[in-house]
């Protein structure tokens, strides 16, 4: 099986969800990586490997969902809740900007308490006063919440907040894509079709995304490779993801942690790495998630076909919560890389190169 | 294996590697400097599994610093404090005991040095800890403090080590090594023993059966061309001494130590690298430890994928790198280990301090004996879905027995002792006539040996019984046995030696002074009974659904190939015995592996005439 895999790969073709579970079973770690390698570098033949300078603050904690794995959202009413107000956040902005942040990555809980035009306001607030900040806001949760809270269709949300200046939208809130898993972490959420169908309408208009996938907790090898085939289709028909972030369930502070202890080990966070840089053989970047896995296993990704290093985050509150600290900056990120044996590249949220530090 | 090089420098290292060519200083750093870690995983795990199968050893252990308080002040350690200072400690006996438990397997005991301990306190741990746990594996004091004990109780090295094995001590820890550079000794450790002094400790020690462990501090400020040189010259002892059982790179923690090294925590692609540039570098050194407690156990995780086989263990407390902020957790537990190995692929071994397999955490694995006259069946044998796992044919033996391997070579009288529970296929070793690896080496003539003190060691049971029924049956003489242990070379203090596998064969050719004779015991059998001598037969655990594991075909096919292509498959293990290739392939082609109506007879005979000498075959 291997050899016929290696073949296909080698003359460009797809592999096929037989051929996945193959590879994430039954391959040997390294020939795992070293397949990964090879379509890294077929689609990024320079060794660089971009990051972009961003923060991840969080408007409000507030949230009704109650997903399981999530150790930062509080009920509205209860002790530590918080959401802030615009003026407060493009203060906050303003401040990112002057430490040269370039993207801020904004989400939040889904609040009932806000209206559509907090966040219509915000976006365009944020793109009139902090012209140097580009706002890569919003998951699909929120956006689905938006929809609810307005009673407006899911396109006319995102038709709003393109026309108040929005142009990318983070990835987030996939966990994994499987009705049968959601059910059991995050039951009041959007269904896996509804998830996808947020991304396809978005793309329509314009928007580029990211897609993530949390893994390590409930799902099977087969969730994994129907999550990648759900991604992979959806990409062929409206080219609006520009990365893959894959990361793992980080158990701390959660109610998932009772059945799930344990993180799943870095072993395995390569695995998905270099399996989805070949299976996703239609999204131009994997992003090696160093917040999540640390910056040693972040780094080592970088050799299984990651080519993206993700943001600095100086700030990030949802995997501290679960008591998963990885501060980093961009003095470091850029020593991290250069360490890893790559050229450190800024980028913007799109992907264009900003300054290649040679 | 097919690697995909990107960086095609690394080609002509990998062939040497696979013809078993020592690699050179230069091999050494182009290993270090390539850029292509996959390719240099590739290598190292490739190399691993020929050495160790796919097993991934730990052991449950806990680290005792007996005291903090020391007279040196090394500018890296921040463990260390002066007597009074708030902070230092000093443990009592009974303290180090109440630590300790049964379950424990191997203690570690390193500690600082202290100005007014004697030295009756420090063999009193040693002592104490033996009489009250004599289960618990004792590994204590590094050689820079059986240097310390050396010139403050001014007492010879030897008899330091000699009192210490006395009282229970197994071997000695890896730790003061540093990094083998006179360049950084000085700059960082001038108040530590160097390279020279630490050497020396380890060979006295392995002279006098105490074998020990390596180590080497990396990450702080030493070159690339320093790093290898310290593999170099660990390689060159070990060709000398041969009593390093493990190597373990230790990544310097910065802390507060107020070193600057050239970055906060040694990249996670450093770490890699050098674990499997010393799995490459140190032929001749067994394993190599990805110690968790300082990579963090997420790097440890994916070393074992690049050339480690050992993730140390359990470990309980861990003071020095602890204080200086490394990030794992204090505590891994058993099962977390055991998780970590199996996700990483590779099968997680418990051993002892020796590294004796004590139990095997999976299912579905095959055992390998790592002797020469069964690479014909081993050699590239991958059965889907099982893992390898190498064992000397005596530990495979009571692991098929247990349950815990599937398949594999067994000693053909631990089958007769398990029979009922296994499952016989057409597959053996057998020889008819001269053997050259079970040698009974011998001052005396057959009929001279009634009442002499033969030396056997354990690991034999056929070959064993086999010289018995000779004595007892062909020659009607009884002698009396002692196991001995072959590593120590100390034959001569025998009347007759039993040699087996490649042991015999390296001394096969080594002309022995002391022993006029020199007995092939297959050829023996052979002349007597007219039959090929079985030594082991492959086996398979029974199961319910009557399964075949390891189909005949997939044996043939691979004992087939395998003997065509024997020349050329010889060059990857003969760097365990120094013999010509020629003389290893015709030792291999004397070898026979299939069972036939004469192999049958012949099993048949020997378990009769075990019988007849009243051996017991039940367990
Ligand atoms: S993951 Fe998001 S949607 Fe789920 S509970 Fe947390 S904040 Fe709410
Ligand atoms: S490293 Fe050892 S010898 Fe040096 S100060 Fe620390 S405890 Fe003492």
């Amino acid at each position: 099986m291997l050899e016929s895999i290696i073949n296909k790969i080698n003359s460009s073709e797809r592999i096929n969800f037989d051929e996945a579970l193959y590879l994430l079973r039954r391959t040997d770690i390294l020939d795992l990586g070293e397949l990964g390698n090879i379509i890294r570098f077929r689609k990024n033949p320079d060794p660089h490997v971009t990051f972009v300078v961003d923060t991840n603050p969080n408007y409000t904690n507030v949230c009704t969902i109650d997903c399981i794995f999530c150790a930062f959202y509080r009920h509205p009413g209860e002790e530590g809740e918080y959401t802030l107000s615009i003026d407060e956040l493009i203060q906050k902005f303003k401040e990112s900007a002057n430490k040269g942040v370039t993207t801020i990555l904004l989400q939040g809980g889904v609040n009932p308490n806000l209206p559509l035009d907090y966040y219509l306001e915000l976006v365009y607030r944020t793109r009139n006063e902090v012209p140097e900040i580009h706002p890569h806001f919003f998951s699909v949760s929120e956006i689905v919440g938006m929809a609810e809270v307005s009673k407006l269709p899911i396109e006319e949300v995102l038709q709003r907040l393109w026309d108040a200046g929005l142009r990318t939208i983070p990835g987030g809130g996939a966990e994994i894509l499987s009705d049968r898993i959601k059910k059991k972490i995050s039951h009041k959420k959007e269904t896996s079709e509804q998830w996808l169908n947020v991304m396809r309408v978005a793309h329509r208009i314009g928007f580029k995304t990211t897609a993530t996938m949390m893994y390590g907790h409930l799902e099977t090898d087969e969730d994994i490779i129907l999550h990648l085939e759900s991604l992979r289709k959806l990409q062929d028909e409206t080219q609006g993801f520009t990365a893959f972030i894959p990361w793992s369930f980080k158990p701390g502070n959660t109610p998932l942690e009772k059945i799930i202890p344990h993180y799943a080990s870095s072993t395995r966070y390569l695995q998905i790495i270099a399996l989805s840089r070949i299976y996703l053989d239609n999204f131009p970047h994997v992003q090696a998630s160093w917040f999540s896995e640390g910056k040693k296993i972040g780094q080592i990704a970088l050799h299984f076909g990651a080519d993206d290093f993700g943001g600095t985050l100086l700030e990030e509150n949802v995997h501290a919560a679960a008591n998963y600290v990885s501060k980093s900056n961009t003095d470091e990120v850029i020593s991290l890389i250069k360490k890893a044996g790559f050229i450190p590249v800024q980028r913007t949220t799109l992907y264009e190169i900003l300054k290649i530090y040679n | 294996m097919k690697i995909n090089f990107i960086d095609k420098s690394l080609i002509p290292i990998w062939e040497k590697i696979q013809n078993s060519e020592r690699l050179s200083f230069e091999d050494g750093i182009k290993l270090f400097q390539t850029n292509d870690l996959i390719s240099l995983g590739k290598m190292a795990n490739w190399y691993s599994f020929t050495k160790s199968g796919d097993s991934v050893y730990f052991v449950l252990n806990r680290k005792i610093e007996h005291t903090n308080i020391c007279v040196l002040s090394c500018k890296f350690c921040d463990f260390a404090k002066k007597k009074g200072e708030p902070g230092a400690y000093e443990m009592t006996t009974e303290e180090i005991l109440s630590k300790l438990s049964d379950e424990i397997q191997e203690v570690h005991i390193t500690g600082a040095m202290p100005p007014d301990w004697n030295w009756e306190r420090y063999i009193d741990i040693v002592k104490s800890i033996h009489s009250k746990f004599p289960k618990i594996d004792i590994k204590a004091y590094t050689a820079v403090e059986i240097d310390f004990f050396h010139k403050k109780f001014k007492i010879p090295v030897e008899n330091i080590l000699l009192e210490l094995k006395d009282a229970g001590l197994k071997t000695l820890p890896g730790g003061g090594a540093e990094i083998f550079s006179e360049r950084v000794r000085r700059l960082l450790f001038n108040q530590k023993i160097g390279e020279k002094r630490w050497l020396e400790i380890h060979k006295i020690a392995h002279r006098l059966g105490i074998p020990s462990n390596a180590t080497m501090l990396y990450g702080h400020i030493e070159t690339v061309e320093e790093r290898v040189s310290h593999l170099v010259k660990l390689r060159k002892a070990q060709d000398e001494s041969g009593g390093f059982l493990s190597f373990i790179p230790l990544a310097f923690q910065p802390g507060e130590t107020g070193i600057k090294p050239k970055e906060d925590f040694t990249s996670a692609i450093d770490d890699l690298k050098t674990i499997a540039v010393s799995r490459l570098m140190l032929d001749n050194i067994p394993h190599i430890k990805a110690y968790w407690v300082m990579l963090t156990e997420e790097v440890a995780a994916v070393a074992l994928n690049f050339g480690a086989d050992d993730i140390d263990g359990t470990v309980g407390e861990e003071h020095i790198a602890h204080d200086a902020g490394a990030i794992s957790p204090m505590k891994l537990a058993k099962e977390q280990i055991i998780r970590i190995i199996k996700e990483a692929g590779k099968v997680a071994v418990e051993r002892d301090v020796f590294y004796n397999p004590i139990k095997i955490y999976g299912n579905k694995i095959i055992g390998k004996i790592p002797y020469l006259n069964s690479i014909p069946i081993y050699h590239n044998l991958k059965i889907e879905g099982y893992k390898t796992v190498t064992l000397f044919p005596s530990q495979l033996g009571k692991m098929i027995a247990n349950g815990d391997i599937s398949a594999g070579l067994i000693s053909l009288v631990d089958y007769f002792k398990n029979k009922d529970k296994l499952k016989i296929s057409k597959w053996c070793v057998s020889s008819r006539n001269k053997v050259q690896s079970v040698i009974l080496f011998s001052k005396f003539s057959w009929e001279n040996l009634h009442k002499k003190r033969i030396g056997i060691s354990e690991e034999t049971s056929t070959s064993v019984l086999l010289l018995k029924i000779l004595l007892l049956k062909k020659y009607n003489v009884k002698a009396d046995f002692e196991i001995f242990n072959p590593s120590l070379k100390n034959y001569s203090e025998y009347d007759a030696i039993l040699l087996i596998g490649d042991n015999a064969l390296r001394e096969l050719y080594n002309p022995k002074k002391d022993f006029s004779y020199t007995y092939d015991l297959s050829e023996e059998w052979y002349s007597w009974q007219g039959l090929p001598f079985v030594f082991a037969v492959w086996v398979e655990k029974q199961n319910f659904t009557d399964e075949i594991i390891v189909d005949d075909i997939i044996i043939k096919q691979n004992i087939d190939k395998n003997l065509s292509n024997i020349g050329n498959i010889i060059s990857y293990y003969k760097s365990t015995i120094s013999l010509s290739d020629d003389k290893l392939i015709e030792y291999i082609k004397g070898f026979k592996y299939e069972i036939n109506e004469e192999e049958n007879l012949a099993i048949n005979k020997f378990q009769n005439l075990l019988e007849e000498i009243n051996v017991c075959l039940k367990v």
